[in-house]
C-alpha cells in the first residue's frame, strides 16, 4: 500500500513572497502513474523534491501511505528517484552505480550484486555493467538511471524530466518502455514533465500545474475533454486550442458566424459578457462561412496537415487531413462546429458547466 | 499561437486567503540531523574562523599600542598611546627607523615594472605555444611549468655571482629576476586562458585579413584581459611579499623593498623592545595587501584556483 | 583549420590556408623567445651550474672552485646542521601536508552546504597574501615566552590557567611552525579544493541524500573522487611551496638578523646560511649540494605523489 498524499502542501523560496507550490492537495492511488506537468516554473519540480524529502514543507503535510512523511528525511521515505541528468557517478561502474544505495544501506555484498545482476537484466544492461557512465550511449545511461531506481524496490517512484535529455525518436521509444516497466512492476509513480504529449501518453492521470497552483488533474482523456479553465485548455492538445474571445447577448455567443446558445445553467455561471469560445485544431468546418481567413503557413505531416489561416489580428490553427491540396495564401473560411467547442468565462478563465 | 484576440489565461485564483511568506523557508528534513562529524566539523570551522579573525583584530589594535599594553592587555582597545595624543607614534617610529618612506617607492616601482613586464613577456610566449600549432609546444610548455617547482635556493648562488661581477647585485639585477623567476607561473597561468578560447575566433579573423601579429594584438589580447589582470595581481602579491632576493641582492639600504625593511627592522627593533614599533611596521607591509585583497579577493581566489585546478 | 573545400577552386582554399598557417608559425620565435631566453638564462642555465658547483670546494667570493668529487655531498650528510634541516624539511613537508590536507578536507565537508562559507572562504585565506616575513615576525609575538610580558598564545593559555610555554625554544620550534604551517596555508588549499567541489554536480549529493548518506560516505563516494585531479595538484603545489619554506622559520626561530640555531633549520636556511649569512664562514660549494638535495627531493616526491595518486584514482 503506498498512496501520496498531498494535503494542502506549500513550498516557499527566499525571498519570493509567491509560493513556488500553493496548497497542493493531490491523491495519488496505490500502483498509479501520476504525471505533473506545466510549463517551467509552476512548481512540478519542487512538488517532487518535496516529496523525495530535497525540500523542506513550508506548510501543510505529505502522506506516504499512512505514514507522514513531512518530516522524514529522504532516506527514510522509501523512494526512488530519477534525476533529469540521471545523476550517475562518473568514477563508478554501470554496476557500482547501480548498487550505490545498496551499499550506502549497508547490504550483503553477494546479495548486492544478485540485486544489481537482476535489475541489470529487466533493462538490457548486463553486458555493460562495467562500464563508466562515460562510455554509455544516452539511452543507456537513462537505463543506468532507471536501474538504480528499481533496484532500491522502493514504494514510489520519482521522475524528474528523465526523458529530457535524449533525442526525439528515443524519447518516444523510452516512454513507453517506462510506462509498461511502471505497470509491471506496479509501483505508484510520479513523473514530472513539461511535455503535455509525454503526460498524455504516459499517465494515468496528468497534474497540470501553473504558478504553484494545481488547475487539473484527470485521465488524459478527461484534460482533453473537459480541460477546466482557459490555461488547461490551452496546454492540453498539440497543436494548442484556439481560444476566442466574444461577448455574449441575449441569445448566446457568436463566434466565426456559428450561433451558440448558452444553456441557463451556463449563463448564469457568467461573471461578466466577456466568453472564450475554445475550437481545437480537429473542431472546424472548412470551407462554410465563418471566419473568412488565409493559409499562411502550412505544415505538412504526411498523416495530418496543420494549417495556420490569418483573418486580421488572429492566427486559427486547422487540422486536415494529410496530403490535402492546401497552398499557402489560398482563402480558407472557418466556423466552429457547435457540439465540439469548449466554453469558459473570459474574466475567471474557468469552464463554463456542460449543461 | 493559438490564443487569439487577446485572451489572458488567468490561473485559477486562490480559494483561500494569501499565505504570508515565512520569514526563512524549512530547510530539507534530515538537512539539519546532528550527526557528531557535523558537529565536530562545524565548531572546528568557526574555532578556526574566529582565531583568525581575533588575530587580524590583535594586530591592528596592537600596532596602537605601546608594548605593555601589547603583552598585559592583549584584547583590550589601544589606550596609552590615544590618551597622551599620539595615537600613530607606531606608525611613525616604524617609518622613519625602517626607512620605509623610500621602500614604499621603491617597492612600488619595481613591484610594478616586473608585473607589467613580466605579463608583457609572458603572454605573447602563452600564446606562441598554446595557439601556433608548432610541433614541441607541449613540451616546451611542460618544461616551462616545471620551473614552477625550483626552488629559489637553487639558483641563487650562480646568479648572485655572476649578477655581482657585472654589477647588478642591486635593484636592477632584483628587477631582472624578479621578471625571469615569474616567467614560468605567468606562462602556465596565460597558457590556461589561451587554450580556453575558441578557435573560431581566429579563424574569423583571418578570414577578415587580419594578420597573424594583427590577430593577436587585436583579438587574442583583448579576450585575456582577465586573465591578464589576474597574472598581474598574483605576480604583483608575489613580488610584495618577496624577501629572499630582496636580502641577497639589496645592500643599499635606501633602496630596500618594504619585505627587506621590514626584516631588518625586525633585528634593530626586538634588541630595543619596540614591539610597538615593530608591529607598525608589520602592519605597514600587511595593509596595502589587505586593502587589495579586500578589492579583488575573488579575482585572486579564482586566479590561483584557476592555475592549480587546471 | 579553415579548409572547408567549395567545390569551385578547392585547391585554391587549401593552399591559402595553409599559406596563413605558415604565416602563423613564423610568429613562434619572435613571440617565445624572449621569454624563453629568460627562463634559460634565469633558471635552467644556473641551475645546471649549481649541480657542477656542488662538486667543487668553493669558499665563495675570491676563493675559485676546485673540483673535489662529492666530498660536498658526504661532509654536507654528515654534518649535524644538514640532518637538522633534512629531517625538519620532511616534517614540514610531511606532517604539515597532512595536517593541511585534513584540515582542507573538513572544511569541504563542513563548507560545502554552509551558508557563509564563500566569507569564511575569504577569511580564512587571508594569511596567504601576507608576506611570509610578516607572517614570522606576527607569530613571532603571538609566541613570545616572557613572563610577564606574554604573547598572545601564552597570554590565553595562562588565563585558561595552563603553564605558559616557551613555544620558540630550539626543541619546540618545529612544532609551533607545522602548526603556523598549517594555519597559514590551510585557506590556500580549502579555497583550491573548494573551488573544485563547486564544480560537482549537485544532483549526485543529493542522490547520496536519498539513499541516506552520512557526511562521511559523501566525502569518501563523491568529494574525494570527483576532486581527486585536484586534489594531486594541490599536492604538488604543497610539496613544492613547503619544500623551499625559509622567511617563516627564519624570523620566528631566529633572532631575524642572522640564522637561527640549528634545530630549527630548513634546507633553504642551509643554503641561505652558507653562502650569504652572517654567521660563519661561506662555503659556496656545500651550499650549492644542498641545494641539488632540494631540487632532488622535490623532484623524487613529486614523482612519488604523482604515481601514488595516480594509482589511487582508478582503483575506485
Amino acid at each position: 500500500m503506498a498512496t501520496v498524499t498531498f494535503s494542502d502542501t506549500t513550498r516557499f523560496y527566499a525571498g519570493v513572497e509567491r509560493p513556488a507550490v500553493d496548497g497542493l492537495d493531490l491523491e495519488v492511488a496505490d500502483g498509479e502513474f501520476l504525471v505533473l506537468v506545466g510549463p517551467s516554473g509552476c512548481g512540478k519540480s519542487t512538488t517532487l523534491r518535496m516529496l523525495a524529502g530535497l525540500e523542506g514543507v513550508d506548510d501543510g503535510s505529505i502522506h506516504i501511505g499512512d505514514r507522514d512523511v513531512t518530516e522524514l528525511p529522504p532516506k527514510d521515505r522509501d523512494i526512488a528517484m530519477v534525476f533529469q541528468n540521471y545523476a550517475l557517478y562518473p568514477h563508478m561502474s554501470v554496476g557500482e552505480n547501480i548498487g550505490f544505495h545498496l551499499k550506502l544501506a549497508k547490504l550483503p555484498k553477494a546479495e548486492r550484486e544478485r540485486k544489481v545482476r537482476e535489475a541489470a537484466a529487466v533493462l538490457d544492461l548486463t553486458e555493460y555493467l562495467d562500464r563508466k557512465p562515460a562510455k554509455l550511449s544516452g539511452g543507456q545511461r537513462q537505463r543506468v538511471a532507471m536501474g538504480r531506481a528499481i533496484v532500491r524496490e522502493p514504494s514510489v517512484f520519482l521522475m524528474d524530466e528523465p526523458l529530457s535529455n535524449l533525442d526525439a525518436k528515443l524519447r518516444v521509444q523510452t516512454r513507453t518502455q517506462i510506462a509498461s516497466l511502471q505497470r509491471r512492476l506496479g509501483i505508484t509513480t510520479l513523473y514530472v514533465t513539461h511535455d503535455q504529449v509525454e503526460a498524455m501518453t504516459m499517465g494515468d492521470r496528468v497534474a497540470v500545474l501553473k504558478d504553484g497552483i494545481l488547475q487539473q488533474c484527470d485521465t488524459p482523456v478527461g484534460l482533453f475533454a473537459r480541460p477546466v479553465n482557459v490555461f488547461v485548455a490551452g496546454f492540453i492538445g498539440s497543436p494548442a486550442m484556439n481560444l476566442l474571445k466574444t461577448t455574449v447577448d441575449i441569445d448566446g455567443a457568436v463566434a466565426g458566424g456559428t450561433r451558440l446558445p448558452l444553456t441557463p445553467a451556463q449563463r448564469s455561471a457568467l461573471t461578466g459578457p466577456g466568453i472564450v469560445v475554445g475550437v481545437r485544431p480537429e473542431g472546424w468546418t472548412i470551407g462554410d462561412g465563418g471566419y473568412e481567413a488565409v493559409v499562411e503557413v502550412v505544415e505538412e505531416l504526411g498523416s495530418d496537415q496543420y494549417l495556420y489561416c490569418r483573418d486580421g489580428d488572429r492566427v486559427l490553427t486547422v487540422r486536415t487531413p494529410g496530403m490535402a491540396p492546401w497552398q499557402r495564401g489560398e482563402p480558407i473560411s472557418l466556423a466552429p462546429k457547435p457540439g465540439t467547442v469548449h466554453l469558459f468565462d473570459a474574466a475567471t478563465g474557468d469552464r463554463l458547466p456542460d449543461a | 499561437m493559438s490564443v487569439t484576440d487577446d485572451v489572458e489565461a488567468p490561473a485559477r485564483p486562490p480559494a483561500k486567503p494569501v499565505r504570508k511568506p515565512p520569514r526563512k523557508p524549512r530547510p530539507a528534513p534530515g538537512s539539519k540531523r546532528l550527526s557528531p562529524l557535523r558537529v565536530l566539523g562545524s565548531a572546528i570551522v568557526w574555532l578556526f574562523t574566529a582565531g583568525n579573525i581575533l588575530v587580524l583584530y590583535w594586530l591592528l589594535t596592537a600596532s596602537f599600542k605601546t608594548p605593555v599594553e601589547i603583552f598585559t592587555k592583549p584584547f583590550a582597545l589601544p589606550y596609552q598611546w590615544f590618551n597622551v595624543g599620539k595615537p600613530f607614534r607606531n606608525f611613525i617610529y616604524a617609518w622613519n627607523n625602517a626607512g620605509f618612506g623610500d621602500a614604499v617607492l621603491t617597492t612600488v616601482v619595481l613591484v610594478g615594472l616586473a608585473t607589467v613586464v613580466t605579463v608583457a613577456v609572458s603572454a605573447p610566449c602563452a600564446y606562441a605555444l598554446t595557439r601556433l600549432g608548432v610541433r614541441g609546444s607541449g613540451p616546451m610548455t611542460n618544461a616551462v611549468a616545471i620551473g614552477m617547482g625550483v626552488p629559489f635556493q637553487t639558483v641563487i648562488i650562480p646568479l648572485f655571482v655572476v649578477l655581482s661581477k657585472i654589477h647588478l647585485d642591486n635593484e636592477y639585477g632584483l628587477f631582472l629576476l624578479y621578471v625571469a623567476l615569474s616567467i614560468p607561473f605567468t606562462v602556465f597561468l596565460m597558457t590556461g586562458f589561451f587554450r580556453s578560447l575558441p578557435d573560431e575566433l581566429e579563424e574569423a579573423a583571418a578570414l577578415d585579413g587580419a594578420s597573424p601579429t594583427r590577430t593577436f594584438f587585436s583579438v587574442m589580447l583583448p579576450l585575456t584581459r582577465g586573465g591578464m589582470i589576474t597574472a598581474l595581481t598574483l605576480n604583483a602579491i608575489g613580488l610584495w611579499n618577496e624577501t629572499l632576493l630582496a636580502i641577497v641582492f639589496l645592500k643599499d639600504q635606501a633602496h630596500f623593498t618594504l619585505s627587506r625593511a621590514l626584516f631588518t627592522f625586525y633585528g634593530a627593533a626586538s634588541y630595543q623592545s619596540e614591539y610597538g614599533g615593530l608591529i607598525a611596521g608589520v602592519a605597514i607591509v600587511v595593509l596595502p595587501m589587505l586593502v587589495l585583497y579586500l578589492v579583488l579577493a575573488r579575482r585572486i581566489i579564482t586566479g590561483l584556483t584557476l592555475g592549480a585546478g587546471k | 583549420m579553415a579548409t572547408v573545400t567549395t567545390p569551385t577552386t578547392p585547391s585554391a582554399r587549401v593552399v591559402k590556408a595553409g599559406a596563413h598557417l605558415r604565416r602563423k608559425k613564423r610568429l613562434f620565435w619572435p613571440f617565445a623567445a624572449p621569454a624563453l631566453v629568460l627562463y634559460l638564462a634565469f633558471l635552467v642555465l644556473p641551475t645546471i651550474a649549481t649541480v657542477v658547483l656542488s662538486f667543487t670546494s668553493w669558499a665563495g667570493a675570491g676563493d675559485t672552485p676546485k673540483p673535489n668529487g662529492v666530498t660536498n655531498y658526504t661532509q654536507m650528510v654528515a654534518s649535524d646542521s644538514f640532518q637538522y634541516a633534512f629531517g625538519n624539511t620532511l616534517i614540514y613537508v610531511f606532517l604539515g601536508g597532512i595536517g593541511t590536507f585534513a584540515l582542507a578536507f573538513l572544511f569541504t565537508m563542513v563548507l560545502r552546504d554552509m551558508k557563509g562559507g564563500k566569507t569564511v572562504r575569504a577569511i580564512l585565506f587571508f594569511p596567504n597574501i601576507v608576506a611570509p616575513v610578516a607572517l614570522g615576525m606576527f607569530l613571532g609575538f603571538v609566541f613570545k615566552y616572557q613572563p610577564g610580558k606574554q604573547g598572545l598564545a601564552n597570554y590565553v593559555m595562562e588565563g585558561l590557567g595552563a603553564d605558559a610555554a616557551k613555544f620558540l625554544a630550539p626543541s619546540n620550534v618545529t612544532g609551533v611552525v607545522t602548526a603556523s604551517l598549517i594555519w597559514a596555508s590551510s585557506g590556500f588549499y580549502i579555497t583550491i579544493l573548494m573551488a573544485a567541489v563547486d564544480r560537482i554536480p549537485p544532483y549526485l549529493y543529493e542522490d547520496a541524500e536519498l539513499g541516506g548518506a552520512s557526511p562521511w560516505q559523501k566525502f569518501r563516494n563523491i568529494t574525494l573522487p570527483m576532486t581527486w585531479d585536484v586534489v594531486g595538484v594541490a599536492g604538488v603545489l604543497w610539496t613544492i611551496n613547503a619544500l623551499k619554506i625559509f622567511e617563516l622559520v627564519f624570523v620566528l626561530a631566529g633572532p631575524g638578523t642572522y640564522a637561527p640555531p640549528n634545530e630549527a633549520w630548513t634546507l633553504g636556511i642551509y643554503v641561505f646560511d652558507r653562502t650569504f649569512g652572517s654567521n660563519g664562514t661561506p662555503d659556496f660549494g656545500a651550499a650549492c649540494a644542498c641545494a641539488v638535495a632540494m631540487i632532488a627531493l622535490v623532484s623524487v616526491l613529486v614523482v612519488l605523489l604523482r604515481r601514488l595518486m595516480r594509482r589511487d584514482a582508478i582503483q575506485f
